[in-house]
């Protein structure tokens, strides 16, 4: 069924769902009272059809002639979203090593214990390098990003610092961090150049953080990270990561609270990426994470109504927006192919080339190196290449999923490692099921906004309608 | 709150609260359907160990 061309000199006349060359629209159920879901996978078209008028709407209707119009261009969309990007950032690892011991870290052990780092003027050299490059990508006016990753690129904040102050000018910047180093000192530099910066804090109590990360003597940090966030109040650019394992589900409502309270902009709570065996060992159950996760969501919105503060939960935020403005998700992971190497890649401190940082600790995915290959050559290699073809539409059952689009099934790394092989699914297929279902449920009371970012779909920030319709 | 569907929701083991917020309304009041769509330049470059979501940022 080619839903896209709609060849009206074809046999088909493309007027019948689901019939020769007419749209695909599948019905699929979102777990509301009143509304079903139907979707076009092929170009993540949707509506939500009351459930009294599916069979009407279904028939050569009104939204079917308002689709068709519509079909290419969206099919034209998707595709550039999906085929045609550019790299615009990096995400920079300037050390191997980390304080920390986390049960289901992706950086493998021997690095973080007794890896090296990156000298000063090499992390310099590459920025120099990155730069170059960037100014034959990067439109005019538009300024790539450089975040600084690891393992915890704070023991290593000397070069950090040196190659901050050296390309202020060149790139936005941002630190993803532990929070353990981040003292008064760390932040007032990072503040004064507008650095975003990101903390990790798994649990609102010591006794659930410290079940996921201790230090390597196994001393607890969850203190230092709260006094970080005590200090980062105010601060604009801040936001905290929580990995969502089987240690921590019961506690995300308490955790959400934590956060709200300490005006946490933004924060995510990521199902662990379970690429490495040690985080396969906390792995939660599909079904208790998106029971764990909505009750976190549902708690994010009960505060927001009582203190008028949102708190938005990104990766939830990139769900939403993966329906409601395909172009407008932030995060890479949920689409096919994901973002690692061809929206971004990974710089490891020897100047390796990955598609990704989750990719950081498999060898066999290491595209180049920065500081002697072509970045353009390193982009086309045959390790990227397996990440950037790994394509939802060959994957079995994906390829058959109505919700394909605003999936993604993650991730690569994953679905390598843990089951065998990128035309594999990923790891928590029955997780985006039920979080793709209540994003629709609160799209069709209404609430959508809610859970988003204010102005997120101002027309001064850039965003415009390309589809309205009610059918009273 | 219909004491139905909250045992119906327990028993699936998922918070549908939304579902039965809305099964209160009268559902005939309700559009028949809603289908929106919006676009912009696509910006997107985060993953999920960071979080990259100010659209303002790169510019
Ligand atoms: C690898 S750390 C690097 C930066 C810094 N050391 C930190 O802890 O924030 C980046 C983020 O990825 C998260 N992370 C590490 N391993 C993960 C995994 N297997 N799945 C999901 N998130 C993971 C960490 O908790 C942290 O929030
Ligand atoms: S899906 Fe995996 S490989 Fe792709 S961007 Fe996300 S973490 Fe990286
Ligand atoms: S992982 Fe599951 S929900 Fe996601 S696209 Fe595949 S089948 Fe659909």
């Amino acid at each position: 069924m080619n839903a896209v061309s709609h060849n009206l000199t074809a046999p088909s006349a493309g007027r019948y769902a689901n019939l020769g060359v007419g749209p695909t629209l599948l019905p699929f159920d979102i777990g509301h009272a009143d509304y079903m879901a139907l979707s076009e996978p092929e170009t993540a078209f949707w509506a939500l059809v009351r459930k009294d008028q599916l069979a009407a709407t279904l028939a050569d209707g009104p939204l079917m002639r308002s689709y068709r119009e519509k079909a290419a261009d969206f099919a034209r969309e998707l595709h550039a979203l999906r085929f045609e990007l550019k790299p615009s950032a990096v995400y920079v690892n300037p050390t191997e090593r980390c304080n920390l011991n986390c049960t289901y870290c992706y950086i493998p052990e021997g690095m973080r214990r007794s890896g090296q780092h990156m000298a000063a003027d090499k992390l310099i050299a590459a920025l120099e390098r990155l730069k170059v490059y960037f100014g034959t990508v990067v439109p005019e006016g538009k300024k790539p990003r450089i975040i600084f990753h690891g393992a915890e690129p704070l023991m290593n904040r000397g070069a950090l610092f040196a190659a901050i102050d050296a390309f202020k000018d060149d790139f936005v910047f941002g630190v993803q961090t532990n929070a353990t180093l981040l003292d008064d000192e760390v932040i007032a530099f990072l503040a004064d150049r507008q650095v975003s910066i990101g903390l990790s804090l798994d649990g609102p109590l010591a006794e659930t953080t410290d079940a996921t990360r201790l230090t390597f003597g196994g001393k607890s940090v969850h203190g230092k990270v709260l006094r970080a966030m005590d200090a980062l109040r105010g601060y604009a650019s801040w936001s905290v990561i929580a990995t969502c394992t089987e240690k921590n589900l019961d506690q995300l409502v308490p955790l959400v609270d934590l956060f709200h309270a300490r005006e946490v902009p933004t924060c995510m709570l990521n199902a662990v990426r379970c690429t490495l065996p040690g985080a396969r060992t906390v792995r939660p159950d599909d079904e208790a994470l998106a029971r764990g996760f909505i009750a976190a969501l549902e708690r994010t919105h009960e505060l927001f109504r009582q203190t008028g503060r949102k708190m938005v939960v990104a990766n939830f935020a990139n769900i939403l927006l993966a329906i409601l403005a395909p172009t407008a998700r932030r995060l890479m992971c949920d689409i096919s192919p994901c973002g690692g190497g061809r929206a971004f890649f990974a710089l490891a401190p020897d100047g390796g080339m990955f598609p990704c940082s989750e990719f950081i600790g498999l060898d066999e995915f290491r595209g180049g190196n920065l500081f002697t290959d072509r970045i353009e050559d390193v982009l086309e290699s045959p390790a990227f290449r397996t990440v950037t073809e790994r394509n939802v539409d060959r994957i079995v059952p994906c390829k058959g999923c109505a919700i394909r689009h605003f999936c993604g099934s993650p991730c690569p790394a994953e679905a390598h490692e843990m089951n065998g092989g990128m035309e594999r699914v990923g790891a928590f297929c029955g997780f985006y099921e039920e979080q793709t279902r209540y994003a629709f449920r609160l799209i069709a009371d209404g609430k959508a906004d809610d859970f988003l970012w204010d102005g997120w779909d101002a027309k001064e920030g850039g965003v415009e309608s390309s589809f309205e319709f009610a059918l009273p | 709150m219909p004491s139905r569907e909250m045992k119906q929701s327990v028993e699936n083991g998922l918070v549908i609260a939304a579902e039965l917020a809305a099964g209160q309304a009268d559902a005939s009041a309700k559009p028949k359907v809603i289908a929106t769509r919006k676009r912009c330049e696509a910006d997107g470059v985060g993953l999920s160990h960071y979080i990259l979501m100010d659209r303002k940022a790169g510019k």
